[in-house]
């Protein structure tokens, strides 16, 4: 009876189930749930079965990247990119607190939290409908990107570092609008 | 002669063969690790499952799952013709290249 009420986390079953895709779900995490049940939990104990399947789950999120279809996958690393740049942005304007700075922390924070979504929504197979919704976030990264661009080139001092993200923002824009919310747009392609 | 197979394709589909009509995920996933000696996450192998039957190696089917997996489908392997042809090439081309060389440090072991 014990072994009913033995497993993997509930959640991260969950999340593994949103990983894969349809066609590979059932068996995988059948394996995953037989071996930590009969194989690893009663060899090294239940805390140490809990980190051993985290680290399968963490596995399976490096094969979607690796084995994603193309533009997809560029998507995603742009992401990750202006992520990074939004977040290191929003800690610098909140240390420096130059003025207006609390506008373009928000605005910083909009773009992350963007990307974010885009990455999660991508990795966990959110569906068609959630992926629609996103072409919102393109639209807006579109947006500040053109403006950013154009503002900077009629600045009177240019600056390099602008005219990278408000590029970076476009490509984003138009990947998000080119590769989601459509079918056949490689979600399944990961196998 | 096809692509030579990488070092963990050969190892999977080594596997595969060894365990015969056993040859399901989380059995290929133990014999991999105990042949290569070492932890091999789960997704390697089942990237690896999937490339491999992708290009015709390899052949699955599906069977019922039991109650520890929650009833959930089991999917057992089988090395396709083009697969022990893959293995046969890449072990002659392997033994061909190590023909007659011996290295230093291997030298009056």
């Amino acid at each position: 009876m014990s072994k009913q009420t033995s497993g993997p986390w509930r959640w991260a079953e969950a999340l593994l189930e949103r990983l894969l895709p349809e066609g590979t779900r059932e068996t995988i995490v059948g394996d995953l749930r037989e071996e930590f049940v009969e194989g690893i939990e009663p060899r090294r104990g239940r805390l140490w079965a809990q980190f051993w399947y985290m680290r399968q789950v963490a596995s399976f999120i490096l094969w979607f990247i690796r084995e994603g279809e193309g533009m997809g996958k560029v998507l995603m690393a742009l992401s990750a990119v202006v992520l990074a740049c939004a977040c290191w942005l929003a800690v610098m304007e909140t240390i420096l607190r130059h003025e207006g700075y609390a506008g373009r922390i928000a605005e910083a924070l909009g773009i992350g939290a963007i990307c974010a979504a885009t990455i999660l929504v991508k990795m966990l197979h959110a569906g068609l409908v959630v992926e629609r919704w996103l072409w919102l976030g393109a639209g807006t990264l579109i947006v500040l990107g053109a403006t950013a661009f154009l503002h900077n080139e009629r600045a009177a001092h240019f600056e390099g570092f602008v005219m990278v993200i408000s590029l970076l923002l476009l490509t984003q824009g138009e990947l998000m609008l080119a590769t989601m919310g459509r079918r056949n747009n490689g979600q399944n392609s990961v196998v | 002669m096809a692509d030579l197979l990488g070092t963990f394709e050969q190892s999977v589909l080594l596997a595969i063969f060894g365990l015969g009509a056993e040859a399901y995920g989380r059995a290929v996933l133990n014999r991999v690790q105990e042949t290569l000696e070492r932890d091999v996450a789960a997704g390697a192998v089942y990237a690896t499952l999937e490339r491999l039957e992708a290009r015709g190696l390899v052949r699955s089917r599906l069977e019922v799952g039991t109650t520890v997996r929650g009833g959930r489908a089991r999917r057992y392997y089988l090395l396709a013709a083009e697969g022990e042809r893959a293995l046969g090439d890449t072990r002659r081309a392997l033994t061909a290249m190590w023909n007659n060389v011996q290295l230093p440090a291997q030298e009056g072991r």
